[in-house]
């Protein structure tokens, strides 16, 4: 299907000339064979990535994943963020209708403007999945896709093998990137991940499903570079869900603008001293190349390492002390019976990792309150758990919920870094009574170590997509994303969207 | 209707025309035969269907593909001015040649085409808000925002400054001339934050024009969101995790208050711009200055600069990697090359717009010149443009040594361009695509602009471009082959 495609891409692409190098770039450059440096490296595997090279894992994974994000993503669509961004592309851009939006039945965009919005819905309510080292991957790279895709011609749709092996490169681009740093590895403090990454992964995802060259890849990476990067001091604002939304939608403008020649530097993700590149969003910064596909030793990041889907819209963090908070819950009703009234309550103490970003004591937006401890630990202890409806406006201003709120204290135990990987949570209740009731979670329900079945993904995706899709569509969604990898084309998928 | 107002008129026909014989010639040649990749290709019609005689220009993106097709022709719709900025931020840049302030940024050229893109779209009332002080205060506010840094002074070695303050300037000035109340300036500010930043690695490269591109669009969109009602984080600019992300150390200052009762003082009154007498990175300057003084002198003893007569050439700048291109290969290496300014500057006693060019480049006599310099970093040269000088030393094979020095070259704030200077700079750049009446009247309304209460013909002038699809031409059927 693709090839047709790929003929009429050579035939627009622009041969580059030879390049000349700075003299610090020189001294790399240096040696024969332009493989060495690790941008090539990349531009490389990004080109012969093939469908053959998806192991089960990576495939069964990934389209969880895909499947995870287009629930949240329709989910995402009913909030105000939402609205008001697409308002924003409909005002201020010309119509343009190509690529659908979630949530929007007949409204159409430009693509770029369509993966915006689209990925503003992903990340609207921090409800969409978590890698680790911490970014939120898939936001980043399927709405790009989607878009490319709807943009296609009808007889030169990609099939859905193909969908998915470039969904799998802007992932594992992703991956790579972030392991050229060790900070990458605990909650971030300068830049927003997918603001960094994400928009890396996006246009080594679109480079891909365009049948870029090898070198127009390497040009889309760097140009990516040059759009990237939002500091974080904007999570936990309205204005996060763009961060995720701009990193598809300028990956996808920095593939279209190398499959027209646009160059940019061609050592971007290489260490250059004195020169910075894709350094300059890092302190410490050692990148390596990636190893083509077809060696023996290569293998897929995500086949090693899985993802965390979240089981309600909340920073990840939440999980850990919401599923504490939830066993001492489940204790109080057990003794007391009934619901909890915060009278009971003397003391509340949550043991959890130092993040400045995720501690806030009395939140007083629902965004804030996706990225409150305190928050999370007691809508977990008055209900039984978190869920979306925790976050609206009405729950959000619960008496009891205040009233509990200002019993929280936190420790800081020096066991328990800002790292998704290694982090606990521990809820410590003191009751008026004088008896205390622990709970601790290690590792929540949805976590890497612990992740959802099948069937509490689809469960996830029926409860999200449903609030905006008719109860057929929905199905079709799952049956389609199930069988992705054996559709000719992905109209199946593309057709329940639109 | 006058007869001034009939040939604009007739002239917007004329241009609109033109688009649609363009359109119907590409379709002709097949170039949107059912294609997979995408060709962006954007281009600007004026027209007057505005009952006030104003210009509404539409951009009309075109997609290879039949929907894309369909969509190509729209009727009185809302100007994507967005899409302006970027091109128009990107053709001005390409030659590198803009005015250039203290601190390394280009400020005012994105600022001034995101006023002009917003005033045109939003300015239908009689009473029109103020271009020049939006304008100032981008300006301004960049100029602040820049201050916070002591690093910020030197050249900025990992982000490029106008990716990170000129994207903030301009979301300040469009704030500005949309008369948005101070909080959701700040979501502006905020917003516009998180599309701040680009590696300097893409300097010196195709791609760093569209740093200043996406720094004006982002401002200009960060604003329109902000206007939907989109909000930020409200102490964007007090945070290392906001605004600070940028910097290595970062002490930011509140800006004074505004208000009848004191007189506010602006960053540009007590420092100036520098601006470039030809398309480079600033730094080239002091070295064509050296170099130029250097062949008057070698001029004054014999009658010509023989290339095979100079040995060897020591040029004495400041350390930076960024402008140390022994050999470039492409023009944006050029600009981005002390050693090729300095051989162009011996050779021809300046350096233009022209230098740049393949022809130029490839010259056997500059190529042979270029393997003859070698460059030296002392200590006491920083990669400060308020510091920096350049010395540079030619010597013949005869053993004659000739040396000279560049504090401050002729364009740098402290020795500005004269008036007439900056002129002829205007009407070279401006003539490449103006007629000369159209490049006169941007003159005199420049000039005028704050007496001016309608200074709508600025941009009316800016669209009336010679060449401009012959250019467009060339261009598709280079894609065909």
């Amino acid at each position: 299907m693709l090839s047709t495609a790929q003929r009429s891409v050579r035939y627009l692409s622009v041969i580059s000339a030879p390049r000349g190098f700075h003299k610090s770039a020189l001294e790399v450059a240096e040696r024969p064979s332009p493989e060495e440096t690790v941008t090539s490296s990349f531009g490389r595997f990004i080109q012969s990535v093939q469908p053959r090279h998806l192991s089960p894992t990576v495939l069964q994974r990934s389209k969880r994943m895909v499947l995870d994000s287009i629930g949240v993503g329709l989910l995402g669509s009913t909030t105000e963020v939402f609205q008001l961004t697409l308002q924003h592309c409909q005002q201020m851009y010309a119509s343009d209708d190509i690529s659908f939006v979630y949530g929007r039945q007949g409204v159409k965009l430009s693509p770029t403007l369509a993966t915006f919005v689209n990925g503003v819905a992903a990340h609207s309510m921090d409800f969409d999945d978590t890698w680790h080292p911490a970014t939120h991957p898939s936001g980043a790279v399927l709405p790009a896709l989607l878009a490319i895709s709807d943009m296609l011609p009808n007889n030169s749709k990609p099939s859905g093998l193909d969908f998915l092996t470039a969904f799998n490169v802007g992932i594992e681009i992703q991956g790579r990137l972030m392991r050229f740093s060790n900070k990458a590895h605990n909650i971030p403090k300068r830049f927003h991940p997918p603001s960094v990454v994400g928009t890396l992964g996006s246009a080594a995802a679109c480079a891909r499903l365009l049948c870029l060259d090898r070198n127009q890849c390497s040009n889309a990476l760097a140009i990516a570079a040059s759009l990237a990067g939002a500091p974080m001091a904007n999570a936990a604002t309205q204005t996060k869900p763009l961060h995720i939304g701009n990193a598809s939608r300028l990956g996808l403008e920095a593939a279209l603008l190398a499959s027209r020649g646009l160059e940019a530097s061609p050592l971007v993700l290489d260490a250059v001293p004195g020169v910075a590149g894709f350094s300059a969003f890092y302190e410490d910064y050692a990148p390596q190349p990636i190893s083509s596909p077809e060696e023996e030793d290569h293998s897929f990041l995500l086949e090693r390492q899985d993802i965390a889907f979240k089981r309600f819209p909340a920073h990840l963090g939440m999980h850990w002390i919401a599923d504490a908070a939830a066993i001492v819950h489940k204790t109080l009703v057990g003794l007391r019976g009934g619901s909890i009234s915060p009278n009971m309550v003397q003391d509340i103490l949550l043991r959890v990792p130092v993040s400045k970003y995720i501690n806030r004591p009395l939140p007083e937006s629902e965004h804030e309150a996706r990225h409150s401890f305190q928050f999370n630990a007691c809508t977990a202890l008055l209900d039984g758990e978190v869920t979306v409806q925790s976050f609206h406006p009405e729950t959000l201003q619960r008496p009891e919920l205040h009233a509990l709120l200002s019993r929280v204290r936190l420790e800081h135990p020096h066991d328990n870094p800002a790292n998704f990987n290694i982090m606990y949570g521990e809820v410590e209740v003191t009751l008026v009574s004088g008896d205390v009731l622990r709970g601790r979670c290690d590792t929540f329900y949805g976590h890497w170590r612990n992740p959802l079945s099948e069937e509490s993904l689809q469960r996830k995706f029926r409860n999200n997509a449903g609030a905006v899709l008719a109860p057929e569509r929905v199905e079709k969604l799952i049956e389609a994303v199930e069988d992705l990898e054996h559709l000719d084309d992905c109209k199946p998928l593309l057709a329940q969207l639109q | 209707m006058g007869n001034r107002a009939a040939q604009i008129l007739l002239l917007r026909c004329f241009i609109l025309r033109r688009c649609c014989e363009y359109v119907k010639l590409l379709i002709s040649q097949h170039c949107f035969e059912r294609q997979v990749c995408q060709t962006l290709f954007v281009t600007q019609v004026g027209t007057s269907t505005s009952r006030n005689s104003k210009i509404l220009f539409y951009y009309l993106i075109l997609i290879t593909n039949e929907v894309g097709v369909k969509s190509w022709f729209h009727s009185c719709t809302v100007v994507p001015n967005l899409y302006k900025c970027l091109s128009t931020g990107n053709s001005v840049v390409m030659g590198d040649s803009e005015d250039f302030w203290n601190q390394p940024t280009r400020k005012s050229q994105m600022v001034l085409y995101i006023c002009v893109a917003l005033f045109k779209t939003f300015c239908q009332s009689p009473e029109q808000p103020e271009p020049d002080l939006s304008f100032k205060k981008g300006i301004g506010r960049s100029g602040s925002l820049l201050s916070f840094k002591c690093k910020a002074i030197n050249v900025n070695n990992k982000f490029h400054p106008p990716a990170v303050v000129g994207v903030m300037g301009s979301a300040a000035a469009t704030s500005k001339l949309l008369g948005l109340p101070p909080a959701q300036s700040i979501a502006a500010l905020a917003i516009a934050c998180s599309s701040a930043g680009a590696p300097m690695a893409n300097a010196a490269t195709q791609t760093k024009p569209l740093h200043m591109g996406n720094a004006a669009r982002g401002g200009l969109e960060a604003t329109e969101l902000a206007l939907l009602g989109l909000e930020g984080n409200t102490q964007i600019l007090d945070l290392e995790s906001g605004f600070g992300a940028f910097y290595p150390d970062y002490i930011p200052r509140q800006l004074a208050d505004v208000n009848p009762a004191s007189q506010y003082r602006w960053v540009l009154e007590d420092q100036n711009i520098a601006q470039k007498r030809f398309p480079a990175h600033l730094g080239m300057h002091w070295v064509a200055d050296a170099a130029m003084e250097a062949r008057a002198k070698i001029l004054d003893k014999h009658t010509n600069t023989d290339v095979s007569q100079i040995q060897k050439i020591t040029l004495r700048v400041p350390l930076s990697k960024y402008v140390d291109c022994p050999v470039p290969v492409t023009e944006h290496q050029a600009r981005h090359s002390f050693q090729f300014n300095c051989c162009t500057a011996l050779l021809d006693g300046e350096v233009t717009v022209e230098s740049f060019s393949k022809s130029q480049m490839n010259r056997s006599d500059l190529q042979e010149m270029l393997l003859k310099v070698n460059l030296e970093n002392p200590q006491d040269n920083h990669p400060s443009f308020e510091k920096m000088y350049c010395e540079i030393s030619v010597e013949t094979t005869q053993g004659e040594t000739f040396t000279a020095h560049c504090d401050t070259f002729y364009g740098h704030w402290r020795k500005p361009l004269s008036h007439e200077d900056l002129l002829k700079k205007f009407r070279a750049n401006a003539s490449t695509v103006l007629t000369p009446d159209f490049v006169e009247g941007i003159i005199y309304t420049v000039d005028n602009l704050d007496s001016n209460q309608d200074c709508s013909m600025l941009w009316s002038y800016m669209h009336f471009n010679k060449q401009h699809m012959t250019h467009r031409h060339e261009h598709c059927f280079s894609l065909s082959v």
